[in-house]
Protein backbone atom coordinates (compact mmCIF):
# COMPACT_ATOMS: atom_id res chain seq x y z
CA UNK A 1 0.00 0.00 0.00
CA UNK A 2 2.49 2.32 1.15
CA UNK A 3 4.52 1.87 -1.90
CA UNK A 4 1.78 2.61 -4.43
CA UNK A 5 0.71 5.45 -2.52
CA UNK A 6 4.92 7.15 -3.15
CA UNK A 7 4.82 5.78 -6.73
CA UNK A 8 1.30 7.83 -6.98
CA UNK A 9 2.14 11.17 -5.06
CA UNK A 10 6.00 10.95 -7.30
CA UNK A 11 4.64 12.82 -10.20
CA UNK A 12 2.20 15.56 -8.92
CA UNK A 13 5.28 16.49 -6.13
CA UNK A 14 7.55 16.98 -9.19
CA UNK A 15 5.28 18.39 -11.65
CA UNK A 16 4.60 21.34 -8.85
CA UNK A 17 8.16 21.69 -8.89
CA UNK A 18 8.64 22.32 -11.85
CA UNK A 19 5.23 24.54 -12.26
CA UNK A 20 7.05 26.86 -9.62
CA UNK A 21 10.51 26.59 -10.98
CA UNK A 22 9.40 28.00 -14.73
CA UNK A 23 6.83 30.78 -12.60
CA UNK A 24 10.02 31.64 -10.74
CA UNK A 25 11.62 32.67 -13.94
CA UNK A 26 9.17 34.46 -15.38
CA UNK A 27 8.56 36.58 -12.98
CA UNK A 28 12.18 36.99 -12.37
CA UNK A 29 12.44 37.63 -15.64
CA UNK A 30 9.37 40.51 -15.46
CA UNK A 31 11.30 41.80 -12.57
CA UNK A 32 14.75 42.36 -14.41
CA UNK A 33 13.09 43.64 -17.38
CA UNK A 34 11.37 46.41 -15.03
CA UNK A 35 15.14 47.37 -13.45
CA UNK A 36 18.02 48.68 -14.88
CA UNK A 37 20.34 46.77 -16.61
CA UNK A 38 22.99 44.76 -14.73
CA UNK A 39 22.25 46.35 -11.38
CA UNK A 40 21.84 50.09 -12.52
CA UNK A 41 25.58 49.85 -14.11
CA UNK A 42 27.45 49.37 -17.17
CA UNK A 43 27.77 45.21 -17.99
CA UNK A 44 31.25 45.66 -17.63
CA UNK A 45 31.59 47.07 -14.44
CA UNK A 46 28.89 44.65 -13.59
CA UNK A 47 31.33 42.10 -14.68
CA UNK A 48 34.19 43.39 -13.06
CA UNK A 49 32.46 43.65 -9.70
CA UNK A 50 31.58 40.13 -9.75
CA UNK A 51 35.61 39.28 -10.00
CA UNK A 52 36.53 42.31 -7.57
CA UNK A 53 38.79 40.22 -4.63
CA UNK A 54 39.10 41.34 -0.82
CA UNK A 55 40.03 45.02 -0.36
CA UNK A 56 43.57 43.62 1.67
CA UNK A 57 44.24 41.74 -2.00
CA UNK A 58 43.85 44.27 -4.29
CA UNK A 59 46.93 45.80 -6.17
CA UNK A 60 46.87 49.58 -5.99
CA UNK A 61 45.64 49.76 -9.75
CA UNK A 62 42.84 46.95 -8.72
CA UNK A 63 41.58 49.19 -6.21
CA UNK A 64 41.80 52.32 -8.45
CA UNK A 65 39.32 50.24 -10.53
CA UNK A 66 37.14 49.84 -7.84
CA UNK A 67 36.68 53.56 -6.81
CA UNK A 68 35.97 54.69 -10.36
CA UNK A 69 33.02 51.43 -10.93
CA UNK A 70 31.82 53.10 -7.00
CA UNK A 71 31.93 56.54 -8.91
CA UNK A 72 30.47 55.83 -12.25
CA UNK A 73 27.43 53.82 -10.08
CA UNK A 74 26.84 56.44 -8.23
CA UNK A 75 26.64 58.69 -11.60
CA UNK A 76 24.44 56.61 -12.38
CA UNK A 77 22.10 56.03 -9.59
CA UNK A 78 21.93 59.45 -8.26
CA UNK A 79 23.01 61.93 -10.93
CA UNK A 80 25.99 63.35 -8.55
CA UNK A 81 29.65 63.19 -9.57
CA UNK A 82 31.62 61.31 -6.21
CA UNK A 83 34.89 61.52 -5.77
CA UNK A 84 35.70 58.00 -3.93
CA UNK A 85 38.98 57.86 -2.47
CA UNK A 86 41.36 55.58 -0.19
CA UNK A 87 42.81 57.63 2.46
CA UNK A 88 46.07 55.44 3.83
CA UNK A 89 45.94 55.57 7.84
CA UNK A 90 48.56 57.85 8.79
CA UNK A 91 51.92 57.09 10.48
CA UNK A 92 51.61 56.72 14.38
CA UNK A 93 48.33 57.62 15.03
CA UNK A 94 45.48 55.24 16.70
CA UNK A 95 42.65 57.23 17.20
CA UNK A 96 40.28 57.25 20.16
CA UNK A 97 37.56 58.63 21.30
CA UNK A 98 36.00 60.35 25.16
CA UNK A 99 32.42 61.40 25.86
CA UNK A 100 32.13 63.96 28.51
CA UNK A 101 28.41 62.41 29.78
CA UNK A 102 27.97 65.50 31.79
CA UNK A 103 28.36 67.98 29.49
CA UNK A 104 25.36 65.96 26.42
CA UNK A 105 22.46 67.38 26.54
CA UNK A 106 20.74 64.70 24.30
CA UNK A 107 20.00 67.10 21.93
CA UNK A 108 21.04 64.51 18.90
CA UNK A 109 23.01 66.79 16.55
CA UNK A 110 25.55 64.50 16.35
CA UNK A 111 23.43 61.68 15.00
CA UNK A 112 21.64 64.22 12.29
CA UNK A 113 25.26 64.84 11.41
CA UNK A 114 26.04 61.50 11.18
CA UNK A 115 23.50 60.62 9.11
CA UNK A 116 24.31 63.25 6.45
CA UNK A 117 27.75 62.93 6.32
CA UNK A 118 27.76 58.82 6.19
CA UNK A 119 24.81 59.06 3.15
CA UNK A 120 22.99 56.98 5.40
CA UNK A 121 19.56 56.05 4.07
CA UNK A 122 17.01 59.22 5.59
CA UNK A 123 13.75 56.33 5.67
CA UNK A 124 16.39 53.27 7.08
CA UNK A 125 16.63 52.85 10.79
CA UNK A 126 20.15 52.48 10.44
CA UNK A 127 22.24 55.16 12.56
CA UNK A 128 25.34 54.26 14.16
CA UNK A 129 24.62 56.58 17.03
CA UNK A 130 21.91 56.25 19.89
CA UNK A 131 21.46 58.41 22.53
CA UNK A 132 20.45 56.70 25.26
CA UNK A 133 18.40 58.53 27.84
CA UNK A 134 18.64 56.80 31.49
CA UNK A 135 17.91 58.04 35.05
CA UNK A 136 19.87 59.49 36.82
CA UNK A 137 21.89 57.06 38.90
CA UNK A 138 21.79 54.23 36.54
CA UNK A 139 24.00 52.62 34.24
CA UNK A 140 22.31 50.10 33.42
CA UNK A 141 21.70 49.85 29.65
CA UNK A 142 18.87 47.62 29.05
CA UNK A 143 16.71 50.51 30.78
CA UNK A 144 17.65 52.83 28.44
CA UNK A 145 14.88 54.85 25.97
CA UNK A 146 16.60 56.09 22.61
CA UNK A 147 13.54 56.76 21.39
CA UNK A 148 12.77 59.80 23.40
CA UNK A 149 11.16 62.61 22.19
CA UNK A 150 9.96 65.52 24.66
CA UNK A 151 9.46 69.02 23.87
CA UNK A 152 13.10 70.32 25.48
CA UNK A 153 16.11 68.11 26.57
CA UNK A 154 17.84 67.53 28.93
CA UNK A 155 14.96 66.16 31.12
CA UNK A 156 14.92 66.80 34.41
CA UNK A 157 16.17 63.43 36.36
CA UNK A 158 18.03 62.28 33.47
CA UNK A 159 21.57 61.89 31.76
CA UNK A 160 22.21 61.02 28.14
CA UNK A 161 24.63 58.57 26.77
CA UNK A 162 25.63 58.52 22.92
CA UNK A 163 26.90 54.67 21.77
CA UNK A 164 28.41 54.18 18.78
CA UNK A 165 31.11 51.63 17.24
CA UNK A 166 33.85 51.85 20.38
CA UNK A 167 36.39 50.45 18.02
CA UNK A 168 37.43 47.50 20.47
CA UNK A 169 41.05 46.85 20.16
CA UNK A 170 40.42 43.13 20.34
CA UNK A 171 36.94 43.55 18.32
CA UNK A 172 34.66 40.50 18.88
CA UNK A 173 33.32 41.33 15.47
CA UNK A 174 36.55 40.74 13.34
CA UNK A 175 36.50 37.31 15.05
CA UNK A 176 33.08 36.30 13.81
CA UNK A 177 33.37 37.19 10.51
CA UNK A 178 33.81 34.05 8.15
CA UNK A 179 34.91 35.78 5.44
CA UNK A 180 37.47 38.09 6.71
CA UNK A 181 35.27 41.15 5.38
CA UNK A 182 35.89 43.31 8.64
CA UNK A 183 38.92 43.80 10.14
CA UNK A 184 41.51 46.51 12.19
CA UNK A 185 43.15 49.23 10.06
CA UNK A 186 46.61 50.33 11.74
CA UNK A 187 45.13 53.20 12.95
CA UNK A 188 42.84 51.72 14.86
CA UNK A 189 39.47 51.89 13.28
CA UNK A 190 38.06 48.68 12.57
CA UNK A 191 36.08 48.49 8.76
CA UNK A 192 33.55 46.78 6.50
CA UNK A 193 34.80 45.99 2.91
CA UNK A 194 30.66 46.02 1.89
CA UNK A 195 31.63 44.77 -0.97
CA UNK A 196 33.51 41.59 0.42
CA UNK A 197 30.63 41.52 3.21
CA UNK A 198 28.11 38.46 2.72
CA UNK A 199 25.47 39.93 5.14
CA UNK A 200 25.31 36.56 7.09
CA UNK A 201 25.25 39.05 10.30
CA UNK A 202 27.44 36.99 12.49
CA UNK A 203 29.42 40.12 13.72
CA UNK A 204 26.06 41.91 14.53
CA UNK A 205 25.73 39.04 17.33
CA UNK A 206 28.94 38.76 18.34
CA UNK A 207 28.90 42.83 18.78
CA UNK A 208 28.16 43.51 22.69
CA UNK A 209 27.46 47.62 21.72
CA UNK A 210 24.83 46.83 19.23
CA UNK A 211 26.73 49.15 16.98
CA UNK A 212 26.75 47.47 13.68
CA UNK A 213 23.98 47.59 11.31
CA UNK A 214 22.62 45.46 8.84
CA UNK A 215 20.76 47.70 5.40
CA UNK A 216 17.82 45.79 4.67
CA UNK A 217 17.52 48.49 1.87
CA UNK A 218 19.72 50.69 -0.70
CA UNK A 219 19.81 53.80 1.11
CA UNK A 220 17.41 56.36 0.51
CA UNK A 221 19.26 59.71 0.03
CA UNK A 222 17.67 63.06 -1.87
CA UNK A 223 20.51 63.59 -4.91
CA UNK A 224 21.38 66.91 -3.54
CA UNK A 225 22.19 65.83 -0.21
CA UNK A 226 24.28 62.86 -1.65
CA UNK A 227 28.22 63.67 0.62
CA UNK A 228 29.99 63.84 -2.55
CA UNK A 229 33.40 62.89 -0.42
CA UNK A 230 33.47 59.62 0.27
CA UNK A 231 36.25 56.84 1.23
CA UNK A 232 36.19 53.22 0.12
CA UNK A 233 36.38 51.90 3.61
CA UNK A 234 33.80 54.38 4.57
CA UNK A 235 30.49 56.95 3.40
CA UNK A 236 30.44 55.81 -0.28
CA UNK A 237 27.33 55.00 -1.15
CA UNK A 238 26.81 50.94 -0.12
CA UNK A 239 25.09 48.17 -1.77
CA UNK A 240 22.14 46.75 -0.21
CA UNK A 241 22.71 43.71 2.18
CA UNK A 242 25.58 44.37 4.01
CA UNK A 243 26.51 45.40 7.48
CA UNK A 244 27.62 48.81 8.22
CA UNK A 245 28.68 50.70 11.36
CA UNK A 246 30.32 53.65 12.54
CA UNK A 247 34.19 54.06 11.02
CA UNK A 248 34.98 57.31 12.65
CA UNK A 249 34.50 59.52 9.62
CA UNK A 250 37.41 57.46 8.29
CA UNK A 251 37.21 59.70 5.07
CA UNK A 252 37.87 63.14 7.38
CA UNK A 253 39.66 61.51 10.19
CA UNK A 254 42.63 60.29 8.17
CA UNK A 255 43.07 64.15 6.30
CA UNK A 256 43.01 65.60 10.03
CA UNK A 257 39.44 67.14 10.25
CA UNK A 258 37.19 66.26 13.13
CA UNK A 259 34.42 63.00 13.00
CA UNK A 260 31.24 64.92 11.74
CA UNK A 261 29.57 64.14 15.25
CA UNK A 262 32.58 65.68 17.21
CA UNK A 263 32.18 69.00 15.05
CA UNK A 264 28.10 68.80 15.26
CA UNK A 265 28.07 68.89 18.72
CA UNK A 266 27.36 72.01 20.35
CA UNK A 267 28.28 71.18 23.92
CA UNK A 268 31.90 70.10 23.52
CA UNK A 269 31.46 66.98 24.75
CA UNK A 270 33.00 64.91 22.39
CA UNK A 271 36.83 64.36 22.23
CA UNK A 272 38.81 62.58 19.49
CA UNK A 273 42.32 62.53 19.23
CA UNK A 274 45.45 60.18 18.33
CA UNK A 275 46.18 57.74 21.23
CA UNK A 276 49.58 58.14 20.64
CA UNK A 277 50.32 61.78 20.78
CA UNK A 278 50.60 62.46 24.30
CA UNK A 279 50.07 65.99 24.14
CA UNK A 280 46.68 65.37 22.42
CA UNK A 281 43.02 66.29 23.90
CA UNK A 282 42.10 62.58 24.61
CA UNK A 283 45.50 61.82 26.19
CA UNK A 284 44.86 64.71 28.67
CA UNK A 285 41.53 63.37 29.85
CA UNK A 286 42.43 59.74 29.96
CA UNK A 287 45.54 60.72 32.04
CA UNK A 288 43.24 63.83 33.84
CA UNK A 289 39.74 62.36 34.30
CA UNK A 290 37.73 59.40 35.82
CA UNK A 291 37.37 57.77 32.64
CA UNK A 292 35.23 54.45 32.17
CA UNK A 293 34.33 52.55 29.24
CA UNK A 294 31.21 50.85 28.76
CA UNK A 295 31.20 46.82 29.26
CA UNK A 296 34.61 47.11 29.90
CA UNK A 297 34.44 43.23 31.37
CA UNK A 298 33.80 41.55 28.84
CA UNK A 299 37.72 42.39 27.37
CA UNK A 300 37.08 44.06 24.22
CA UNK A 301 38.68 46.73 25.03
CA UNK A 302 37.09 49.77 23.55
CA UNK A 303 38.89 52.58 22.15
CA UNK A 304 35.95 54.88 23.60
CA UNK A 305 35.72 56.52 27.02
CA UNK A 306 33.40 58.15 29.27
CA UNK A 307 33.41 60.68 31.82
CA UNK A 308 32.02 63.13 33.73
CA UNK A 309 33.10 66.59 35.51
CA UNK B 1 20.14 88.21 40.68
CA UNK B 2 21.11 91.78 40.71
CA UNK B 3 24.43 93.00 39.75
CA UNK B 4 23.61 95.91 41.95
CA UNK B 5 24.47 95.24 45.60
CA UNK B 6 27.56 94.33 47.34
CA UNK B 7 26.80 93.09 50.66
CA UNK B 8 29.74 92.15 53.17
CA UNK B 9 29.13 88.73 52.32
CA UNK B 10 29.64 89.09 49.27
CA UNK B 11 32.57 91.16 49.76
CA UNK B 12 34.25 88.41 51.24
CA UNK B 13 33.47 85.97 48.28
CA UNK B 14 35.08 88.51 46.26
CA UNK B 15 38.40 88.62 48.42
CA UNK B 16 38.47 84.97 48.43
CA UNK B 17 38.05 84.74 44.52
CA UNK B 18 40.98 87.58 44.84
CA UNK B 19 43.29 84.87 46.87
CA UNK B 20 42.23 82.29 44.44
CA UNK B 21 43.10 84.09 41.71
CA UNK B 22 46.63 84.63 42.94
CA UNK B 23 46.99 81.09 43.71
CA UNK B 24 45.80 80.05 40.32
CA UNK B 25 48.37 82.32 39.14
CA UNK B 26 51.31 80.99 41.06
CA UNK B 27 50.92 77.04 41.10
CA UNK B 28 51.97 75.56 37.79
CA UNK B 29 51.21 77.97 35.61
CA UNK B 30 53.41 80.41 33.52
CA UNK B 31 53.58 83.70 35.19
CA UNK B 32 55.90 87.53 34.15
CA UNK B 33 55.83 89.96 36.74
CA UNK B 34 54.56 93.31 35.31
CA UNK B 35 54.81 97.13 35.77
CA UNK B 36 52.45 97.08 38.48
CA UNK B 37 54.67 94.45 40.03
CA UNK B 38 51.41 91.89 40.28
CA UNK B 39 51.74 88.38 38.65
CA UNK B 40 50.27 88.30 35.18
CA UNK B 41 48.95 84.60 33.95
CA UNK B 42 50.11 83.98 30.60
CA UNK B 43 49.00 79.88 30.51
CA UNK B 44 50.30 76.50 31.35
CA UNK B 45 54.03 76.02 30.16
CA UNK B 46 53.48 72.49 29.12
CA UNK B 47 49.88 73.00 27.40
CA UNK B 48 49.81 72.68 23.45
CA UNK B 49 49.51 76.06 21.54
CA UNK B 50 46.54 76.81 20.47
CA UNK B 51 44.81 79.84 18.84
CA UNK B 52 40.97 81.67 20.04
CA UNK B 53 38.61 81.88 17.35
CA UNK B 54 37.77 85.80 16.98
CA UNK B 55 34.66 87.21 18.13
CA UNK B 56 34.95 90.32 18.01
CA UNK B 57 33.14 90.88 14.91
CA UNK B 58 29.84 89.13 16.74
CA UNK B 59 30.14 92.19 19.23
CA UNK B 60 26.87 94.11 18.88
CA UNK B 61 28.34 96.82 20.64
CA UNK B 62 31.99 96.85 20.49
CA UNK B 63 34.09 98.94 20.35
CA UNK B 64 32.68 100.07 23.71
CA UNK B 65 34.57 103.60 23.24
CA UNK B 66 31.60 104.45 20.65
CA UNK B 67 29.59 105.79 23.77
CA UNK B 68 32.00 105.63 26.10
CA UNK B 69 34.12 108.19 25.46
CA UNK B 70 31.81 110.67 25.93
CA UNK B 71 30.55 108.93 29.30
CA UNK B 72 31.98 109.91 32.69
CA UNK B 73 33.48 106.70 34.36
CA UNK B 74 31.07 105.87 37.30
CA UNK B 75 32.40 102.88 39.37
CA UNK B 76 29.48 102.89 41.68
CA UNK B 77 27.74 99.59 42.25
CA UNK B 78 24.06 99.91 40.82
CA UNK B 79 21.57 98.69 37.98
CA UNK B 80 21.97 99.68 34.91
CA UNK B 81 19.01 100.94 33.39
CA UNK B 82 20.05 101.89 29.70
CA UNK B 83 21.45 99.80 26.72
CA UNK B 84 22.85 97.13 28.26
CA UNK B 85 20.80 93.98 30.57
CA UNK B 86 20.37 95.17 33.73
CA UNK B 87 20.45 91.94 35.07
CA UNK B 88 23.42 89.80 35.47
CA UNK B 89 22.70 85.95 35.78
CA UNK B 90 26.08 85.02 36.97
CA UNK B 91 28.02 84.66 40.24
CA UNK B 92 24.39 84.95 42.17
CA UNK B 93 24.72 88.77 43.29
CA UNK B 94 28.61 88.87 43.80
CA UNK B 95 29.50 90.39 40.49
CA UNK B 96 28.63 93.34 38.57
CA UNK B 97 29.89 95.30 35.12
CA UNK B 98 33.51 96.08 36.04
CA UNK B 99 33.90 93.11 37.99
CA UNK B 100 35.34 91.87 34.37
CA UNK B 101 34.93 94.91 32.15
CA UNK B 102 37.41 97.96 32.95
CA UNK B 103 36.78 100.99 34.13
CA UNK B 104 39.26 103.07 32.41
CA UNK B 105 39.57 101.58 28.83
CA UNK B 106 36.50 100.32 27.78
CA UNK B 107 37.82 98.67 25.20
CA UNK B 108 38.96 95.58 27.15
CA UNK B 109 38.07 93.41 30.11
CA UNK B 110 39.84 93.31 33.30
CA UNK B 111 41.09 90.41 35.55
CA UNK B 112 40.91 90.25 39.03
CA UNK B 113 44.12 91.77 39.43
CA UNK B 114 43.12 94.72 37.29
CA UNK B 115 45.20 93.45 34.25
CA UNK B 116 43.31 94.70 31.10
CA UNK B 117 42.41 91.85 28.24
CA UNK B 118 41.30 92.03 25.11
CA UNK B 119 37.84 91.07 24.33
CA UNK B 120 39.08 88.01 22.36
CA UNK B 121 41.17 87.24 25.64
CA UNK B 122 38.43 86.69 27.72
CA UNK B 123 39.51 83.09 28.53
CA UNK B 124 41.87 85.07 30.77
CA UNK B 125 39.29 86.92 32.42
CA UNK B 126 36.80 83.49 32.98
CA UNK B 127 39.29 81.63 34.16
CA UNK B 128 40.30 84.13 37.12
CA UNK B 129 37.82 82.32 38.91
CA UNK B 130 36.91 79.62 37.13
CA UNK B 131 40.87 77.89 37.06
CA UNK B 132 39.67 74.35 37.10
CA UNK B 133 37.45 74.67 33.67
CA UNK B 134 39.90 77.39 31.85
CA UNK B 135 43.03 74.54 33.12
CA UNK B 136 40.91 71.41 31.11
CA UNK B 137 39.60 74.01 28.43
CA UNK B 138 43.90 74.99 27.33
CA UNK B 139 44.43 71.34 27.50
CA UNK B 140 41.15 70.27 25.72
CA UNK B 141 39.07 68.17 28.16
CA UNK B 142 36.48 71.37 28.15
CA UNK B 143 35.56 73.45 25.02
CA UNK B 144 35.54 72.90 21.44
CA UNK B 145 38.16 72.40 19.13
CA UNK B 146 37.29 74.04 15.82
CA UNK B 147 37.60 72.32 12.10
CA UNK B 148 40.42 69.14 12.63
CA UNK B 149 41.93 67.44 15.50
CA UNK B 150 45.63 67.23 13.31
CA UNK B 151 47.46 70.55 13.16
CA UNK B 152 47.00 73.99 15.07
CA UNK B 153 44.96 74.03 17.71
CA UNK B 154 42.19 76.23 17.15
CA UNK B 155 39.65 76.72 19.63
CA UNK B 156 36.35 78.30 20.78
CA UNK B 157 36.61 80.77 23.56
CA UNK B 158 34.35 80.58 26.86
CA UNK B 159 31.85 83.50 25.79
CA UNK B 160 31.23 81.42 22.01
CA UNK B 161 28.34 79.11 24.29
CA UNK B 162 28.14 80.78 27.34
CA UNK B 163 26.67 84.29 27.49
CA UNK B 164 28.95 85.59 30.32
CA UNK B 165 25.94 87.92 31.82
CA UNK B 166 23.76 84.50 31.77
CA UNK B 167 26.24 81.35 31.49
CA UNK B 168 23.82 78.45 32.03
CA UNK B 169 22.84 77.04 28.78
CA UNK B 170 19.27 76.31 28.68
CA UNK B 171 17.10 73.05 27.63
CA UNK B 172 16.14 72.93 24.03
CA UNK B 173 14.12 70.54 21.75
CA UNK B 174 16.14 67.57 20.23
CA UNK B 175 16.48 66.37 16.73
CA UNK B 176 13.78 64.10 15.73
CA UNK B 177 14.01 60.33 17.33
CA UNK B 178 15.22 57.71 15.22
CA UNK B 179 12.92 55.72 13.04
CA UNK B 180 11.31 52.82 14.88
CA UNK B 181 12.39 49.62 13.99
CA UNK B 182 10.50 47.58 11.54
CA UNK B 183 7.89 45.78 13.12
CA UNK B 184 9.02 47.00 16.68
CA UNK B 185 5.79 49.41 16.53
CA UNK B 186 3.38 47.02 14.76
CA UNK B 187 4.66 44.10 17.72
CA UNK B 188 3.92 47.41 20.29
CA UNK B 189 0.84 48.12 18.76
CA UNK B 190 -0.72 44.92 18.04
CA UNK B 191 0.42 43.70 22.04
CA UNK B 192 -2.14 46.52 23.29
CA UNK B 193 -4.45 45.61 20.76
CA UNK B 194 -4.47 42.14 22.21
CA UNK B 195 -4.14 43.40 26.08
CA UNK B 196 -7.60 45.37 25.14
CA UNK B 197 -9.35 42.42 23.52
CA UNK B 198 -8.15 40.36 26.24
CA UNK B 199 -9.62 42.82 28.87
CA UNK B 200 -13.05 42.92 26.65
CA UNK B 201 -13.57 39.44 26.55
CA UNK B 202 -12.86 38.99 30.19
CA UNK B 203 -15.15 41.93 31.11
CA UNK B 204 -17.94 40.28 28.28
CA UNK B 205 -17.48 37.49 30.80
CA UNK B 206 -17.55 38.80 33.71
CA UNK B 207 -21.07 40.25 32.32
CA UNK B 208 -22.44 37.19 31.94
Amino acid sequence: MSDDREIKDAPNKFDKARRNFLRGISVGAAASLAQPAWGGQTFSDAFADFFQNHYQKMSADEIDAALERIERKAQIRYGVDINCENTPPQENVVFGYAINISRCQGYRDCVQACVKENNLGRDSQVQYIRVLEMDQGVTNLEHSEHYYDPAEVPVEGKYYLPVQCMQCDDPPCVKACPVEATWMEPDGIVVVDYDWCIGCRYCMTACPYWARHFNWTEPEIPAEELNTDTHYLGNRPRPRGVVEKCHFCIQRTRKGRQPACMEACPTGARIFGNLLDPDSEIRYVLANKQVFRLKEDLGTEPKFWYFSD
Amino acid sequence: MAAARLTPGTACEAVLCLLLALCYASVGAQDTATDSGALRFEGYPDAPAFEVVSRKSDLFFYPCDQCHESMEPNPEIRALDTMHDAEIDHGRGRIWCLSCHALEDRNYLTTLLNEPVDFDDSYLVCGGCHANRHKDWTFGAHGKRVANWQGPRSLYSCTHCHNPHSPAIGPRAPKPPPPVRAGLELQRGADHAADAEDDATEEHADNE
